[in-house]
């Protein structure tokens, strides 16, 4: 098993009612699996909900294997002003 | 004898004791006028020696310095520059004290000052985010704001935008924004478009800008913005809130991602300020971060959020820094 840090944000965070999860995760693992791990935890209120992920504080445009160690930050795009 | 403007400055300011005599005719004295100088009035041929010195200004410095040798008049200075070269002193002197807390900061120095004073930077939305923008940008010296937003201000908006108040209530929230701005710096040129940013009054309103502040409340402007950035070649900075958090990022700048790149598919999901509420201090908080980021990229301070998102979180004061 690979453990990875999630760091949530704006709508992440309050669905989820934390900012911050240790996971434990299969080798292999990706970031879209583990987006979709996120999105079932909110139980289908992150639905509408874009989000962004980046890897060790690094935007990933498109879905990478993750590593042990890794912090993954899910960012939705924020509207207020 | 000779004196500079700066030395006759300091001769003020150690209380010696001198006369000034301006030889000018009266259209000179009334059009530049001797700021601090109260100078005695004299014709070329009425001017005595006193038994203190004496400074005597003509327009350029020239009349007077001849005056004191064809009559060889002893304690007796001419001004170096005349009138032209004091009013010019103390008009720096005036921009130095205001402004030096930020130009002794060597990366700003004078020339950054410079940098700012002859800047310009257009402002979308004067809400939470634009008043504490443009209240920042606006007594840091700025040259000139340009501020769209077709919007009126509510009793609602008060507890976020400071630059309204209970009278204002109901009337265009950039004309009362450029009344209270001008009052901060009567110097900074404030133009205003009491309309929403659209695509027909978008493309003349950043042309001519620096850099656009992104300070908008839905996220339909934001792609506009991009877009407009994009096509304009002037930097987007971008601001976005939820609740006790906020985003900044410095968009569009040599070859770095814009928000289109950052949210390729039309986002959704992001609440407004009246959706999901907000404390002022937030929108406070990153709409100076949004300056601070607009001053740092207009004098060339480094590093700053050029191609990086800011995440700020006010309940537990993190902040991320995410590479785009």
């Amino acid at each position: 098993m690979i453990q990875v840090k999630v760091k949530c944000f704006s709508q992440v965070k309050y669905v989820l009612g934390k900012d911050e999860m240790s996971l434990s995760l299969e080798p292999g693992t990706t970031s879209a699996e583990l987006e979709e791990l996120v999105r079932n935890q909110a139980q289908g209120k992150l639905d509408k909900v874009t989000l962004r992920i980046a890897v060790n504080q690094k935007y990933i445009p498109a879905e990478i294997e993750l590593k042990n160690g890794d912090e993954v930050a899910f960012i939705p795009p924020v509207q207020g002003g | 004898m000779i004196i500079t403007p700066q030395e006759l400055q300091q001769w003020m300011d150690n209380g010696k004791s001198f006369t000034v005599v301006d030889i000018r005719p009266e259209e000179h004295r009334n059009e530049f006028p001797l700021t601090g100088l109260n100078p005695v009035i004299a014709d070329t041929n009425s001017i005595l020696e006193t038994k203190n010195d004496t400074v005597l200004v003509c327009q350029f410095g020239i009349v007077t310095e001849g005056i004191i040798v064809e009559k060889n008049l002893e304690k007796t200075f001419s001004l170096l520059g005349g009138a032209q070269a004091w009013i010019e002193f103390q008009s720096e002197k005036e921009d130095l004290s205001r402004w030096s807390r930020q130009t002794v900061l060597p990366e700003i120095g004078l020339d950054g000052q410079k940098r700012l004073l002859s800047a310009t930077i257009a402002i979308v939305g004067m809400g939470g985010l634009g008043c504490p923008a443009a209240q920042s940008l606006t007594i840091a010296g700025v040259g000139k704001l340009k501020i769209i937003d077709g919007d009126k201000v509510e009793l609602s908006n008060l507890h976020r935008q400071p630059l309204y108040g209970v009278e204002d209530i109901g009337r265009l929230k950039v004309k009362v924004a450029k009344e209270k701005l001008e009052k901060l710096n009567g110097d900074a040129v404030v133009e205003i478009v009491d309309e929403f940013l659209n695509k027909d009054n978008g493309v003349t309103f950043v042309s001519d800008a620096d850099i656009i502040i992104d300070a908008t409340d839905n996220i339909q402007t934001r792609l506009l913005i991009d877009r407009l950035s994009k096509e304009s070649g002037v930097p987007m900075v971008y601001g976005g809130l939820y609740r006790y958090e906020g985003q900044v990022a410095i968009l569009n700048v040599n070859g770095s991602s814009g928000y289109r790149e950052l949210f390729p598919e039309p986002p959704s999901g992001g609440d407004t300020c009246a959706d999901t509420g907000v404390l002022g201090m937030v929108p406070g908080i990153i709409g100076n971060i949004q300056a601070l980021e607009a001053v740092k990229l207009i004098v060339g301070i480094e590093p700053n959020l050029a191609g990086k998102l800011l995440v700020y979180d006010g309940l537990n004061h993190t902040i991320q820094t995410i590479e785009l």
